[in-house]
């Protein structure tokens, strides 16, 4: 058994490191910033850092050498947090791309109406392709604009650079778009400054090559002449896409003895395989004004 | 232990590293998201093998370097390291345990008792500080890896309190002299 006066004696002791404790506690509290204590942790600090300072560098190599064996452990779980801000950084990246090329296409699109020459009395609807076709022998895509946005059958779809298609069918909120390099696919079209007329098929696989008939033989074509658009109207090969909406360039001439006509190869504007916006141009209504799709030139 | 210059010294001296080590190395040294912390282990080892007061006074050492050094609150880790010492040492006082690997629970019971008091010490104080989960977390890995460590503290810093102590602690006391037995192997039957 502990002596009583042991006991006492340690409850004292632990009594006044405890109650001294709440002193300091209480006057630090108290006090200002500028107070005695403060003052004193303040020199006391001072009193410590060179000692600090001189600890510090004498264990850094001990520090770096446990750090080193912390890090080589948990180098696993860094490596594969690293992959998923990598995945997260690749997919923002794409996502930046993705902004930025539309945003050229919406510019263009904004630009191409405007430009002399392009059929004046239709009002585009700008419309975002939602599905493609996955064959080369059905060329087509559907948008997100349908009638209730007024789009209608037979009208021409253009994106910034050229004409693609038209609307080969349109629902309440979406239309199917049928691309020119469908092999269904027929468009009147004219040499400019030339004037030559034609019908204008496509190579079935080959989007970027359109073939140009019925050119009467003797004309002179040069290779960069642009085909647009004629408006030209004949039985069954009615054109339904207005005149002057630009279509491509020459890429080459075939010419052939036997037939009274040559074919011509166009080289189309528009790059049918990375389109993600389209327009429609419908038929204005009279008296309104040309549609925006709110973005500046 | 008896109130002495070498005493005082020698705990004083270790008082000093133990801060000095801790604030300087051990608490830049990250393991699983969080550092050990020797001056718990320190105040501890004293109070396992000097005593209750002894074991009381060196945390309130401890905790006034510490808090003089950081710019803590003065007073808050003299307070709980205080309470830790005079619990490890009253521990000590009363099992006077022996086995060399006590050190383990102790470390860790004095780590976590530290962490713990600290922790609603400050929270009482600073009533605006918001408490993460991550607070869990740190003091659970602080105690397993105080808990690692503590074999080594604790025999070191006995060799150093050993010669100012007033009695060899228990692990180190001298079995007891055998009885010789008698020719035949039994005791009471010596010839």
């Amino acid at each position: 058994m502990y002596d009583k006066k042991v006991i006492r004696r340690r409850r004292a002791a632990l009594a006044v490191l405890v109650g001294l404790s709440l002193v300091l506690l209480t006057a630090y509290f108290g006090e200002s910033p500028a107070g005695v204590l403060h003052g004193v942790q303040r020199g006391a600090q001072q009193v410590l850092s060179p000692v600090e300072s001189g600890a510090s560098k004498a264990l850094k190599p001990f520090r770096d050498l446990f750090n080193w064996v912390g890090d080589a452990f948990s180098a696993k779980g860094d490596n594969k947090k690293l992959k998923k801000e990598l995945a997260q950084a690749r997919s923002q990246l794409a996502a930046a791309e993705t902004a930025v090329r539309e945003n050229e296409q919406l510019r263009a699109m904004v630009g191409l109406p405007r430009r002399a020459g392009f059929p004046q009395g239709t009002s585009p609807v700008t419309a975002r392709v939602i599905a493609r076709s996955p064959t080369d022998w059905y060329s087509s895509v559907q948008i997100d604009k349908g009638k209730s946005d007024g789009v209608r059958a037979d009208e021409p779809v253009i994106t910034g650079e050229g004409l693609v298609g038209k609307v080969t069918s349109a629902s309440s909120g979406t239309a199917e778009v049928t691309l020119i390099t469908d092999g269904s696919s027929a468009v009147s079209a004219q040499i400019m400054p030339d004037g030559s007329s034609g019908i204008l098929r496509p190579a079935v696989g080959d989007p970027n090559d359109l073939q140009l008939d019925f050119l009467q033989k003797g004309r002179k074509l040069a290779k960069g002449q642009v085909v647009v658009t004629s408006g030209f109207r004949a039985g069954r090969l009615e054109s339904l896409f207005p005149r002057g909406i630009p279509i491509g360039t020459v890429r080459s001439v075939s010419p052939n003895e036997v037939e009274t006509y040559q074919r011509v190869h166009v080289q189309p504007y528009a790059d049918f395989r990375r389109m993600d916006y389209v327009q429609v141009l419908t038929a204005r209504a009279p008296g309104t004004q040309q549609a925006s799709v709110g973005l500046g030139p | 232990m008896t109130v002495s210059p070498s005493s005082i010294l020698r705990v004083g001296l270790l008082v000093l590293l133990g801060v000095v080590l801790q604030i300087s190395g051990l608490s830049q040294i990250q393991v699983m998201g969080s550092s050990p912390d020797l001056t718990p282990l320190v105040v501890a080892a004293v109070a396992l093998w000097a005593g209750s007061i002894p074991g009381a006074v060196t945390g309130f050492c401890v905790g006034l370097l510490l808090d003089l050094a950081l710019g803590q609150n003065l007073g808050s880790s003299s307070l709980v390291l205080s309470a830790v010492g005079y619990g490890v040492g009253r521990f000590g006082e009363l099992r006077d345990p022996a086995h060399g690997l006590i050190a383990i629970p102790v470390g860790a019971a004095a780590t976590i008792g530290y962490l713990v008091a600290f922790a609603a010490v400050s929270f009482m104080l600073q009533l605006e500080a918001s408490i993460s989960a991550l607070v869990v977390r740190d003091a659970l890995v602080t105690t397993l890896l105080n808990a690692i460590i503590a074999v080594p503290v604790f025999g070191l810093i006995r060799r150093v309190v050993r010669p100012v102590l007033l009695a060899q602690p228990a692990g180190r006391r001298r079995r007891a002299e055998t009885r010789e037995t008698g020719p035949i192997g039994l005791r009471g039957l010596e010839v």
